[in-house]
């Protein structure tokens, strides 16, 4: 061919110039956006699918994964769904279904919502929000879903929810209700001056928005925030928030709700009656049901123990597998009629409670922060209006007053050996009495003391009227 | 007139495990414009070879090549030669208009009516809108042919135009062939028929394992043959008598019958002659021409002769 | 340039009629139309599943046309014997080459266009998506494919100049794999404290020299709208220079190759 020598330089022209244009241009932006964040190998996908997803069908494959794991959860084969999820999660990080649901199934044991899950599998759901977060920093969503995590399913340490919400409520794409969720989130985490704050500037948007466009959902959410705005101050109020402001601690109508704090009486016996089943027996001297007192039995050595549960993030790695050696049990007491009776068989479970260490804790643990609203209009946002003599504790949660109380118990109580082969094992706190238990008819009539002392108005209802001047603060005023 | 081709020890070797192979072997040719020219050979003899050489499709080993005055491979030459392959293919899912129009634009010819004239020309305007799918293989080769006028080439190159076809298809496409000359073209026609090229043929090479083993006008190479003389009512004396005067001939008599075979280039006037005197009877004189066959045949002998003799 | 076009249209109109290729696009075409029958399990982000099963489905089947298409290009024309009445015309070699890509290229265009189109019929169909954007959104995805497909295809043809349809195939679907991986490899090698700096090199060299396909695996930031991409309009004409300058570089290569081959 004529010319041949041109061709080749031509051909040397063009290899420098997309070298140069995938170096400079491409790669780079490729690097930022489109690049597969992958953790972790692909375990568990059979060569066709590794060849796929090699090829550059992550994706693709996720999809098909995916749609299989929806087959597994159908069929409750949920041992299954574990490893998809992460090899999903692999596949196509920005999959934030997958990292949501997967959580949520993790966390909450697939079906277990309330009652005792194995709660060995928290560390492996929390970190794979974490690592959903980091993979998807663009969207509020998996900050959001982690946070809920937190605030629902652990129930405790809210500045961990509270910091997650936070992060979301950074993104734009945050839905309007999920910011109310921060703001309960602020009251449970003690800052409810920073839930006030929020409220407002929610409220001021919604109203904007809504003068702006007079459509029904802006007016919805706009009167939804209202609400909860009105709803919080009138909970400030009951809960003594701004008469603790005054200093005095007192209230122009006289002290508050929370103002002395009432004494729940608490005082618990366990009894192994059988290897591994217990029976929890105590008292909890306040009338309104609602109260759950949480109880939890771990390894003495359990990680990341603390009191009344454990720290639950372990750090980045997502292992699905738990330790089977540890044993951690949580479960609540319900209170009927100031008392409590439950059993708790940890024997039809053997791979949860393994029982395998040597010394073990037993934990009840009361935090009125959790508890229902119209507890928590008595005890105050951080445990002002709650006492114990035996077991109020004012240092397992700092800034909080909670009730905890701790046993022990070692491996041949639990599981009726040596000694305990014949003789039950029973620990109860000093102050139980067996007779307090037993329930007549004519305790349920009892006087509750603790609602706002009547010296001037007796005939003030506990629940006032919501201010009808909302945006009025009640301090100025 | 000048030469439409001229190559001189045109040579194309391939490799292979056995070593090299030269499909065709230093072929030295000359082709006159305006003539219709036969490459004769059995398969694998090298002629497909020295066409897609002649068209600058594969490049010799060795060896130079002109065709219509430009060394081989020139693409200005290709704006008036064309070629027909051996039992072509074309693209089956047009119609032959649109094939010729879709060759027709290979040249930058935009001319619609031109190619019908062709697609007349060679008898297919009736089915010009059918899809090529549906052509026989004889309707193929004959729009193979039209795309193959499309340029109104001074040179074509049609390598097995009838191969495979019917008879009537054979005639139909020599009469074509012959309309060519006609029209003042060259055309160089690659066969291993020697039947198909000889009536149309004026001049002829043939190839055997990649060599020329002959060359020229078809009349000269085949000249050579054999006279057979039929005659009765001949005597054994006249029988014995040609015995003794034809030194290249056989001669038998049976009851009265004479047969003499002899050499073409013998004197049959002085047999005739001698019957005749002897008050035989002429019956039939039937020439037996040499067969392509007995060219191959010979120039093979020749060349193991050759490559013997070398040898020895 | 006329006799490119009339062997690019030629091409065309051969490409579409070929049943093995009508059926790998009958095969994408009915998981296109049947992807949300596969997903109606995450009522939450369920566009999130489909999106990446039909933009993955469309690539794939894609992918495959352009490999299918044009490993057997050349070869096909050779055995048929229809390259020599063209090469006999005042054809070059070069306009012969580059007249076959372009019909390939059209041909995949004309193929991905039709699945994309019943992409889109199906989202508004069968999801009710009647958002405009959303929709342009959506077809990012295979303009990007395409702009990758086109670059397959080009990898096609440089092999079929010179390697049989089979090994073909398979070269040009591990060159395939290997451009589409090699971007997170090289990355993961760049990041490793422990490679020796040669290594980092080397790699750094490969990056720049493989036709890399992974630039064009874009479909994440479709299928997750969440992602903020700034300019990404910008990145997309970065990426079409980019592919049109390997294609350029393949078919300049394919042509040198073809140019000596004895056909």
């Amino acid at each position: 061919m004529k010319g041949r020598r041109n061709w080749l330089i031509g051909l040397l022209i063009c290899f420098i110039a997309q070298g140069a244009m995938h170096r400079v241009a491409v790669y780079p932006t490729w690097k930022k956006y489109d690049m597969p964040k992958s953790t972790g190998i692909a375990v568990g996908l059979d060569p066709s699918q590794l060849l796929a997803a090699m090829a550059g069908f992550r994706e693709l494959v996720a999809g098909i994964l995916w749609v299989r794991a929806d087959s597994f959860f159908d069929s409750g084969n949920y041992d299954a769904v574990l490893p998809l999820i992460r090899l999903v999660t692999w596949l196509d990080p920005h999959q934030l279904d997958v990292y949501a649901t997967g959580m949520w199934h993790i966390g909450y044991n697939f079906t277990d919502e309330e009652s005792r899950s194995d709660r060995r599998y928290l560390p492996a759901a929390i970190a794979l929000g974490k690592e959903g977060a980091k993979q998807n920093p663009n969207t509020y969503e998996m900050f959001f879903e982690t946070g809920w995590l937190w605030y629902h399913k652990i129930d405790d340490q809210y500045d961990r929810a509270v910091n997650y919400f936070e992060e979301a409520a950074k993104r734009k794409d945050m839905l309007q209700a999920r910011h109310n969720l921060l703001a309960n989130a602020y009251q449970r985490s003690g800052q409810v001056d920073k839930s006030l704050e929020l409220y407002y500037k929610l409220f001021d948007e919604a109203q904007s928005r809504f003068t702006k466009d007079d459509v029904f959902q802006a007016r919805q959410i706009r009167d939804t925030i209202e609400n909860n705005l009105d709803t919080l101050i009138v909970r400030m109020i009951q809960r003594g928030y701004f008469a603790q402001e005054r200093k005095d601690g007192s209230f122009e109508t006289g002290p508050y709700d929370v103002r002395p704090p009432y004494d729940v009486g608490y005082s618990v016996k366990l009894t192994v009656e059988e290897p591994k089943v217990i029976r929890f027996e105590g008292t909890w001297n306040v009338l309104p049901v609602g109260t759950r007192i949480r109880v939890i039995l771990k390894d003495a050595n359990f990680p990341h123990s603390i009191p009344g549960g454990a720290d639950w993030d372990w750090g980045d790695e997502i292992v699905m597998d738990p330790d089977a050696n540890l044993t951690y049990m949580q479960d609540q007491f319900y209170i009927k009629n100031r008392r409590f009776n439950k059993k708790i068989d940890m024997g039809r479970d053997p791979t949860i409670y393994p029982f395998t260490g040597d010394d073990y804790i037993v934990e009840y643990y009361y935090n009125p922060r959790s508890a229902a609203a119209h507890m928590q209009d008595k005890f105050g946002f951080n445990g002002e209006g709650i006492a114990d003599s035996n077991f109020l504790n004012t240092e397992v949660r700092p800034g909080q007053r909670v009730i905890f109380a701790q046993m022990k118990l070692t491996r041949d109580q639990l599981l009726r050996r040596g000694k305990y082969r014949d003789e039950v094992p029973v620990v109860m706190t000093k102050n139980f009495l067996q007779s307090s238990t037993e329930v007549s008819g004519s305790d349920e009539m009892i006087v509750v003391p603790n609602l706002r002392t009547q010296e001037k108005k007796p005939e003030v209802k506990p629940k006032t009227p919501v201010n009808s001047k909302p945006r009025a603060n009640p301090i100025a005023g | 007139m000048g030469s439409a081709i001229v190559t001189k020890s045109l040579t194309k070797s391939y490799r292979t495990r056995a070593g090299q192979v030269n499909v065709v072997d230093a072929l030295s040719l000359e082709v006159e414009e305006g003539e219709i020219f036969g490459f004769l050979g059995p398969n694998g003899a090298g002629k497909t070879t020295t066409i897609k050489m002649l068209l600058g499709i594969i490049y010799p080993t060795l060896g130079e090549g002109y065709v219509l005055g430009k060394e081989i491979g020139d693409i200005e030459v290709h704006k008036v030669i064309s070629y027909l392959p051996e039992r072509p293919y074309y693209y089956e899912h047009m119609t032959g208009l649109e094939l010729l129009k879709f060759y027709a634009s290979l040249f930058g010819i935009k001319d619609e009516a031109k190619c019908r004239d062709l697609l007349e020309k060679v008898n297919l305007h009736n089915d010009m809108t059918k899809s090529i799918s549906q052509y026989s293989k004889g309707m193929q080769q004959r729009v193979g042919l039209a795309q193959s006028l499309l340029n109104d080439p001074k040179l074509l190159f049609l390598d097995e135009p009838t191969a495979g076809l019917d008879p009537i298809a054979h005639t139909e496409i020599r009469n074509l062939i012959l309309s060519f000359r006609d029209e003042g073209r060259t055309v160089f026609i690659s066969s291993h028929e020697l039947s198909e090229v000889e009536r149309i043929c004026d001049r002829v090479a043939i190839i055997n394992h990649g060599v020329i083993v002959a060359q020229g006008r078809l009349d000269d190479l085949l000249r050579g043959g054999r006279i057979e003389i039929i005659a009765d009512d001949v005597s054994v004396a006249l029988a014995d008598d040609l015995r003794g005067k034809l030194k290249d001939a056989t001669v038998s008599l049976h009851e009265g019958r004479l047969i003499v075979d002899m050499s073409e280039e013998g004197d049959q006037n002085a047999i005739f002659d001698a019957i005749r005197t002897a008050k035989g009877k002429v019956v039939s004189i039937v020439p037996r021409r040499k067969r392509l066959e007995d060219i191959f045949v010979e120039s093979v002998k020749a060349k193991k002769g050759e490559v013997i003799g070398g040898a020895a | 340039m006329k006799a490119i076009m009339a062997i690019a249209s030629t091409t065309v109109g051969e490409a579409i009629r070929r049943r093995v290729l009508l059926v790998i696009l009958l095969v994408g075409l009915f998981f296109v139309m049947a992807a949300p029958g596969l997903s109606v399990l995450s009522a939450r982000q369920e566009l999130t599943v489909l999106k990446s099963l039909v933009l993955g489905v469309i690539q794939l089947t894609s992918a495959v046309i352009a490999i299918v298409l044009t490993v057997y290009m050349l070869p096909n024309e050779i055995e048929r014997r229809t390259i020599y009445t063209i090469l006999s015309k005042p054809v070059l070699r070069w306009q012969f080459l580059v007249g076959k890509y372009l019909g390939a290229v059209a041909a995949l265009g004309i193929m991905m266009s039709l699945m994309t189109v019943v992409m889109l019929l199906m989202f508004v169909i069968q999801v009710q998506v009647r958002d405009v954007n959303r929709l342009s959104e959506l077809v990012q995805g295979p303009a990007m494919f395409f702009i990758q497909m086109s670059l397959l295809a080009a990898v096609g043809i440089f092999f079929s100049t010179f390697v049989s349809p089979l090994v073909n195939f398979f070269l040009t679907g591990g060159i395939y794999m290997m451009g589409s991986l090699f971007n997170p490899m090289f990355e993961t090698m760049a990041s490793n404290p422990n490679m020796s700096g040669f290594a980092k090199n080397a790699a750094w060299l490969v990056n720049a020299m493989l036709p890399n396909f992974a630039d064009f695996n874009i479909q994440n930031r479709i299928i997750n709208p969440e992602s903020v991409i700034q300019n990404p309009m910008v990145h997309y004409m970065n990426l079409t220079v980019y592919g049109l300058i390997y294609i350029a570089v393949l078919l300049i290569a394919g042509i040198l190759v073809f140019d000596r081959r004895e056909v």
